[in-house]
């Protein structure tokens, strides 16, 4: 079954054109990785999928729901982890949590449950009740993690998912991903790690200037062939400028 | 002064015009200080035409620039999270210390110097250029003089902040309070009127020993403030049980978006009283107006009307608070629409706007009296005011009050909304007094209009502003 379908997307701003026609299929049950140098359209991809931003052009389906158009029921089944958003200053951890579960409408029991599994797993325990804006930027984003999957969604959209975290954390968050996968659900994550992809993503798809350009499994790759020389040999092949272009 | 020096000064001035443009309506910007001195000319036609005399209005510009200087010396300085609650995920050249080899010192020297020469250029001239065509050809003259003066005290104001946040960083916040207050306290109780210690001094009457006492305060505050200034203080966390569950429970508030606002006000500086502290500066304000008028034009303003109208301009600020923490950015990545976001920070206003302006009308009608029927006459106007202008500030700039009213277009939007809504009852207030029941009527109708416009205005700003931030 189709989790992820988009079709021709293109998006503007002002002269930078983001997106140019950008088509890609991710299946229930991939953890599909976007890879893509910088500008190269992964974070717009992953917000005009969810809905927060509305494509120029192009056709897009994330679960059955169409998100240019019914925002709120896409992200009602989607978890997302932005790249570079924080948690709200003034609140601690903990009430963040239960801020996430009331937009969310779990049970607040749910919702301690699984903040107590997360804190565990992210050691974020003794910080629960600190105040954000006293977080360090690796402890924010344990939250932003702990946040995207409260509602264990089917989808999950992960923009730098280890950005600022330790080894040890790292690894755990690699492993919770493998297995979340493995359960039936779907990851779309976007990332400049190409080792982190290579070695857990199911498939993997090049971005460059705004449109795909490669799309496989890597366990599929030649044993003299790695997906850095890939993703090298793509990128230099389109002459990456940055993205810029005159809008016509 | 070293080539770096000097290199760090024009790349912050640099900074700091791309910063104001970025935020306040690109190019558009380049016509604020026009704008300025257009509305300098307008409110210095309007306080003389009232009976004012021009040199009281130079000393209230002088208050007010103090005001201005105490505002700016504290934005950029204070953390990264206040920039960033400002103008989004950036930072600063004065921040760079972290990662060059300059001293935090040096580089707070050369901001504060930026900011001195910036605004006493950008906002400083026009203002006293404003002035002018009121005051008269002759005043060319005085003008470099007030020129000169508005922008010591403009430092001067920057500099007394600058020495609070030195100060904290070494002592704790009451004490810091306690010692500031002694600066003005002091010279008073020995005699010494604190204002002859200031640029104003100066302009009144210029000579040397009135530029000695007026640069010495500059120099001493200066000298303090880079002394005391601790680049290496570092703030303890804070800690908190969980509040939010409790209060979204009290507060029925199913999907928490109340809660988390008022979390944010609560919990920043100033809580809770910095929206009563909004509306206490409104109540004195309207007080010295009226206090002023009667003397100057014989005519006793309606205490009532007076206050109603003017009380409800603390939506503007009170908003301002409400949007200050967050974006809808934020918000983004939660299954919630724009719609919900603003439904929330809505009630927040209601439940801090009504009352704050209520009480605040209360204790003015306590002071000041006012007719039963006179007093719910302007009851109904103030809270009319009140939520027409949440409308209008949210259908003109969304959610970012603050900032976006500094573009010159929205700014003009602003300011012509504002007197379609209230120059009616002000001129009613303040001139054609005492005011006959059946005009009573009238203003009790203009406050349920006014509201109901408000209303309306906040419906068309949901559709209006989602488009907008999803383009």
């Amino acid at each position: 079954m189709t989790a992820i379908e988009t079709e021709g997307l293109i998006k503007w701003f002002g002269d930078l054109r983001a997106l140019d026609g950008l088509s890609l299929t991710v299946e229930r049950g991939e953890l599909f990785g976007l890879l893509g140098p910088n500008g190269a359209g992964k974070s717009t991809t992953i917000k005009i999928l969810t809905g927060q931003l509305l494509p120029d052009a192009g056709r897009v389906s994330v679960l059955g729901t169409d998100p240019t158009t019914e925002p709120i029921a896409t992200r009602e089944q989607v978890g997302i982890l932005p790249e570079r958003e924080a948690p709200p200053s003034f609140m601690t951890p903990r009430e963040y949590f239960s801020f996430v579960g009331s937009v969310r409408g779990l049970e607040e029991q749910t919702v301690n449950g699984r903040v107590g599994e997360w804190s565990n797993r992210l050691t974020l325990g003794e910080k629960l009740d600190t105040l954000v804006t006293d977080l360090s930027r690796g402890q924010q984003q344990k939250v932003m993690i702990t946040a995207a999957f409260l509602a264990e969604p089917d989808l999950v959209f992960i923009d730098e998912p280890l950005a600022n975290l330790d080894p040890i954390v790292q690894e755990r968050v690699r492993q919770y991903l493998v297995s979340y996968v493995e359960a039936g659900n779907t990851v779309f994550l976007s990332t400049h790690h190409i080792e982190v992809a290579e070695a857990i993503c199911t498939r993997v798809g090049i971005v460059t200037e705004g449109h795909l350009i490669d799309d496989r499994d890597p366990s599929t790759l030649d044993p003299d062939e790695s997906l850095l020389d890939l993703f090298l040999a793509n990128v230099e092949a389109t002459d990456w400028d940055g993205g810029v272009e005159a809008n016509p | 002064m070293t080539q770096l020096d000097r290199r760090l000064f024009r790349e912050m001035l640099r900074e700091e015009w791309r910063l104001h443009t970025d935020l306040f309506g690109g190019r558009r910007f380049a016509a604020f200080p026009v704008m300025i001195a257009v509305i300098a000319t307008g409110a210095t036609w309007a306080l003389t035409v009232s009976g004012t005399a021009i040199g009281a209005v130079i000393a209230g510009l002088h208050a007010l620039v103090f005001a201005f200087g105490l505002h700016t010396g504290s934005m950029g300085l204070i953390s990264r999270d206040a920039v960033r609650n400002l103008v989004g995920d950036a930072t600063l050249l004065v921040f760079s210390g972290r990662t060059l080899p300059l001293s935090a010192r040096r580089l707070v020297g050369i901001f504060l110097a930026k900011d001195a020469v910036y605004y006493s250029g950008l906002f400083l001239v026009p203002l006293s250029i404003g002035i002018v065509p009121i005051a008269g050809i002759g005043f060319l003259g005085r003008l470099p003089l007030l020129w000169a003066s508005l922008s010591a005290t403009f430092i001067l104001g920057a500099l007394m902040t600058f020495v609070g946040i030195g100060l904290t960083t070494r002592l704790p916040t009451a004490v810091v309070a306690v010692l500031l207050l002694g600066l003005i306290a002091v010279p008073w109780s020995i005699g010494v009127d604190p204002l002859s210690l200031t640029p104003y001094a100066f302009f009144r009457s210029p000579g040397a020993l009135t530029a000695l006492t007026s640069l010495l305060p500059l120099g001493a505050f200066a000298a303090i403030g880079l002394a005391a200034y601790d680049p290496t203080h570092r703030r303890p966390a804070r800690t908190s049980d969980d509040r939010f569950s409790p209060i979204r429970d009290r507060l029925g508030d199913a999907d928490g978006l109340l809660t988390k606002t008022l979390l944010d006000v609560s919990r920043s500086s100033g809580g809770f009283w910095k929206v009563v502290f909004s509306s206490g500066v409104l109540l004195a304000v309207t007080a010295g107006l009226i206090g002023i008028v009667e003397p100057l034009t014989g005519v006793k303003p309606s205490a009532p009307i007076s206050f109603g109208a003017l009380l409800g301009l603390s939506a503007f600020t009170t908003y301002n608070w409400l949007t200050q923490f967050d974006d809808l950015h934020e918000y983004s990545h939660h299954p919630v629409d724009a719609a919900r976001v603003f439904r929330a920070k809505y009630r927040a206003f209601l439940l801090l706007g009504l009352p704050t302006v209520l009480g605040s009308y209360g204790v003015a009608i306590v002071l000041f009296g006012g007719a039963i029927v006179e007093s719910i006459a302007g009851g109904i106007l103030s809270v009319g005011t009140l939520l027409y202008l949440f409308g209008l500030t949210v259908y003109l700039t969304g959610f970012d009050p603050n900032e976006f009213l500094f573009d010159t277009l929205l700014y003009l939007a602003f300011t012509l909304g504002v007197s379609l809504g209230l120059v009616p009852v002000l001129i009613l207030g303040f001139v054609l007094t005492p005011i006959s029941p059946v005009l009573l009527g009238g203003i009790g109708v203009w406050g349920i209009l006014l509201g109901g416009v408000g209303s309306e205005l906040l419906r068309r700003s949901i559709p209006r502003w989602t488009r907008r931030y999803r383009r």
